[in-house]
């Protein structure tokens, strides 16, 4: 089954059309972290799109430097750098590294994550720390390590939060990706009223399903395609829409906003209907937990 | 920036950054019947406290913040359906909690509202946005101007602010 032709689904401008100028991050650098693929990738190509060089930090060398290739290819000075994003000694070193070859960091994409499909009694104490502290601890210890050094050189900065659009229904299936991503949000509104007179600036987005090549299931065509008639939307985001709403949080083009936390999700999260199908149990669908794998 | 070239846009109600951001992006005024964008501000009510608003004013607020702007909606999105096109509703107005009870039924009914009005929409093409907040500058301008546009067409049924005081 697919949409309906007769449902009209508005797309976004072409990838060589930004939303912004191509200096717009002139002179500046930007850290991704969880750069080198995916929804990171994709960030760290909105903001080389507004002339920003960029760090592409990853725990996987490889996958940073493929991504960093991407990135060379649009005309932006790259650095790879490896590092985890729980490690707070590592962090500082990465930063270090970033500032040495492409300069002094002021902007801020935290994007790291982790997440797969399991039920809660299943979640091993080792993957309930290693998916909340990626994205908690991760954030936490980015956000701190930049604005530290924001603050010893008196400059202002802004930082990107990649959350989700079930951070406010919960997700069954999904108790570790639920309970970080929403901590990812309550601390970008924190952060934001914290470093406010700092002039750095704290906003997330509260992303929807954007498929990409390592997403689960997110490059397999046949597994997609009931998702486009699930969303509102009618169909899933594309990924350069969530890196230039990223980027465009970031830019001075509207740089009186912080603290929001902008849902781009098709209206996917708020899909619902007053009789809906049988609810199963995510232990007993046939799908998995998520019901669908 | 040509966000919103060759698109039309009708407004109900004064905002001078938000009307200059419309025009800086490229968008021309039309008649609701044909506009691709329909952005409804409603301005910020005095503050009473509840034991001392009569009716009157209370409904003032709920008429200009609530009823009014669903009002219009419905009616601009049955223009488009119409003529077979997809739009964009844009609510602008004040935090729910930034004046008194009448502002703050009116902003949290607006809220669910816009979420609800996103989903009936959505395949009608239509997006349906709010940003409620106490600013009033470039930065609401530039920000309503870029969800009206084809950029943010992923984004529908978001209630936002602007800065950590809405």
């Amino acid at each position: 089954m697919s949409v309906p032709t007769h449902h009209i689904i508005p797309e976004p401008p072409a990838f060589e059309n930004p939303p912004y100028p191509p200096d717009i991050f002139a002179g500046r650098t930007v850290l991704v972290s969880g750069g080198g693929s995916g929804m990171g990738l994709a960030m760290a190509k909105a903001f080389a799109q507004g002339g920003a060089k960029v760090a592409v930090m990853g725990r996987n060398l490889d996958r940073a430097q493929a991504g960093a290739a991407e990135i060379a290819a649009l005309g932006a000075s790259v650095h790879a750098i490896s590092a985890d994003v729980r490690d707070p000694a590592a962090i500082s070193a990465a930063f270090d590294a970033a500032e040495a070859v492409l300069g002094p960091v002021t902007l801020l994409a935290n994007n790291a994550g982790a997440n797969f499909p399991v039920l809660a009694e299943n979640i091993s104490v080792n993957a309930w720390n290693a998916v909340t502290r990626i994205a908690i601890d991760g954030t936490f210890l980015c956000s701190t390590e930049m604005v530290r050094r924001c603050i010893a050189r008196g400059e202002g900065g802004a930082i990107v939060n990649n959350s989700a659009q079930y951070i406010w229904t919960g997700f069954p299936g999904d108790a570790h990706s639920a309970a970080a991503k929403t901590a990812q949000a309550t601390m970008t509104k924190a952060m934001a009223r914290e470093w406010k007179a700092l002039g750095i600036r704290v906003n997330a987005i509260a992303a929807g399903f954007f498929p990409h090549a390592s997403s689960t299931n997110g490059d397999a065509p046949d597994a997609i395609a009931p998702l486009q008639n699930m969303i509102p939307a009618g169909r899933t985001g594309r990924i350069r829409e969530f890196g230039w709403m990223s980027a465009m949080t970031c830019t001075p083009l509207i740089g009186g906003m912080t603290g929001q936390v902008i849902v781009q999700d098709g209206g996917e999260s708020l899909r619902r209907s007053l009789m809906m199908p049988d609810f199963i149990p995510p232990r007993e669908r046939s799908g998995g937990p998520w019901g669908w794998q | 920036m040509d966000w919103l070239k060759g698109k039309t846009v009708h407004l109900a109600g004064t905002h001078p950054a938000i009307e200059a951001a419309l025009k800086a992006a490229g968008a021309t005024h039309s008649p609701m019947e044909e506009a691709n964008i329909f952005v409804h501000l409603a301005p910020a009510p005095r503050h009473v406290p509840a034991h001392e608003q009569g009716h009157e004013e209370w409904r003032k607020t709920l008429d200009a913040g609530l009823d009014q702007r669903f009002l219009q909606a419905n009616d601009f999105a049955r223009h488009c359906r119409d003529r077979g096109q997809g739009g964009v509703v844009l609510f602008v107005g004040a935090p729910e909690q930034s004046a008194g009870v009448d502002q703050a039924a009116a902003a949290g009914a607006l809220g669910n509202l816009t979420k609800t009005l996103g989903v009936e929409w959505a395949r009608d093409g239509i997006r349906v946005n709010s940003i409620l907040t106490h600013r009033n500058d470039e930065t609401v301008g530039t920000l309503a101007a870029y969800l009206v546009s084809d950029y943010a067409a992923y984004v529908t049924g978001a209630v936002m602010g602007v800065d950590e005081n809405d």
